[in-house]
């Protein structure tokens, strides 16, 4: 097994991953969507709220503002001690709102929350919540808690978790008469033309979507597309709650987790 | 209110709605300010190009706000 990072900039990666099987590439790739947990707004006490928008609507909104999320600290309320239904300082944040707008219109943004602990914050400061006419107030407490993606796509860590496999792309040169159909017809310009002949420059960008070999006028085409049965490229998109590299790592953590239970498991059988 | 997040697959996108709407009011191609905001998939983008801003419309009908001097109250 290996990992290349291709590229990785802000909130996004993307890597090979080689050497593994369809089935555990796919493992990974469910977990980081559904099972790695972050923080996000659950509870929402309004004290105040003379907006044009209804106190459900202002909550959802807030439901979905990524927070920055520090999986050391805090624990899911169903493995925290407290066993309360209201959280303890282990397994909640809480937050202030207050917001007023005195002459002029005013936005309500999702920097405006202030948490209780400045590690649990918005990852996003700039998402407008609600537009507020003069006089009009929003002051509420929320309270954030850690959640998977499985219960809400809320607690959703990644925007995109995929995979492709590594597509490879051959052309019988002896065969093709170099008419160029292919360069032109090929969304992700795999081809590129050298001496009068289609080469492949960017192999990696091809979705085997077969519009080269389509579109060739020799047949049978001397361009063959296949893919690497082992070889996988990532892609994944981080909401801004952890970096995307730090979710792979998290999601590898759980998948031995839960092995590690099947094999307890059936050593007590045996 | 434009949306936080896309419907489809769950991309923050509510806080590039403001300088979305700014630069394609000040004449900019669509196009290009969604490719420089990063919008990349179609999921996205159509949130922004089929967006209309209610609230605006709204708040026009808040009493005694400055923005209704013109209108019945
Ligand atoms: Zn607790
Ligand atoms: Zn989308």
């Amino acid at each position: 097994m290996k990992i290349t990072i291709l590229e990785q900039n802000g909130n996004s990666l993307r890597f090979v991953l080689s050497g593994v099987s369809a089935p555990f590439a796919n493992a990974i790739r469910r977990i980081i969507m559904a099972e790695v947990p972050t923080m996000a707004i659950d509870d929402v006490m309004m004290f105040e709220n003379t907006s044009a928008m209804f106190d459900e609507m202002i909550t959802h909104r807030l439901g979905l503002v990524p927070l920055t999320t520090d999986l050391d600290t805090y624990l899911l309320p169903e493995e925290c001690d407290c066993e309360s239904e209201f959280g303890c300082n282990n397994c909640r944040v809480s937050f202030t709102l207050d917001v007023k707008a005195e002459a002029e219109l005013k936005m309500v943004y999702s920097g405006d929350l202030i948490p209780e602990n400045a590690d649990v914050s918005p990852a996003v400061k700039k998402i407008p919540i609600v537009r507020l006419a003069n006089n009009q107030r929003l002051k509420l407490e929320a309270y954030a808690r850690l959640g998977k993606g499985l219960e809400h796509a809320k607690w959703q860590p990644v925007s995109a978790s995929t995979y492709k496999f590594m597509p490879i792309v051959e052309i019988d040169t002896k065969k093709c008469d170099g008419c160029g159909d292919c360069v032109k017809y090929c969304p992700k310009n795999v081809f590129s033309i050298e001496k009068l002949k289609p080469v492949v420059q960017n192999e990696i960008n091809c979705t085997l979507c077969m519009e080269c070999i389509r579109h060739c006028p020799i047949e049978p085409s001397p361009i063959k597309i296949s893919h690497d049965k082992k070889t996988f490229i990532f892609y994944i998109e981080s909401t801004g709650s952890m970096p995307a590299s730090k979710l792979v790592k998290e999601a590898v953590k759980i998948l031995e987790r839960k092995t590690q239970s099947v094999i307890e498991q059936y050593k007590k059988v045996k | 209110m434009i949306p936080v997040r896309c419907f489809t697959c769950g991309k923050v996108i509510g806080d590039k709605w403001e300088a979305f709407k700014k630069r394609v009011s000040e004449g900019e191609e669509t196009k290009k300010v969604l490719d420089d905001l990063s919008i990349e998939r179609y999921c996205c983008r159509r949130i922004f190009i089929s967006h209309v801003e209610v609230m605006e419309e709204l708040l026009k009908y808040v009493k005694n706000s400055k923005n209704t001097k013109n209108m019945i109250t």
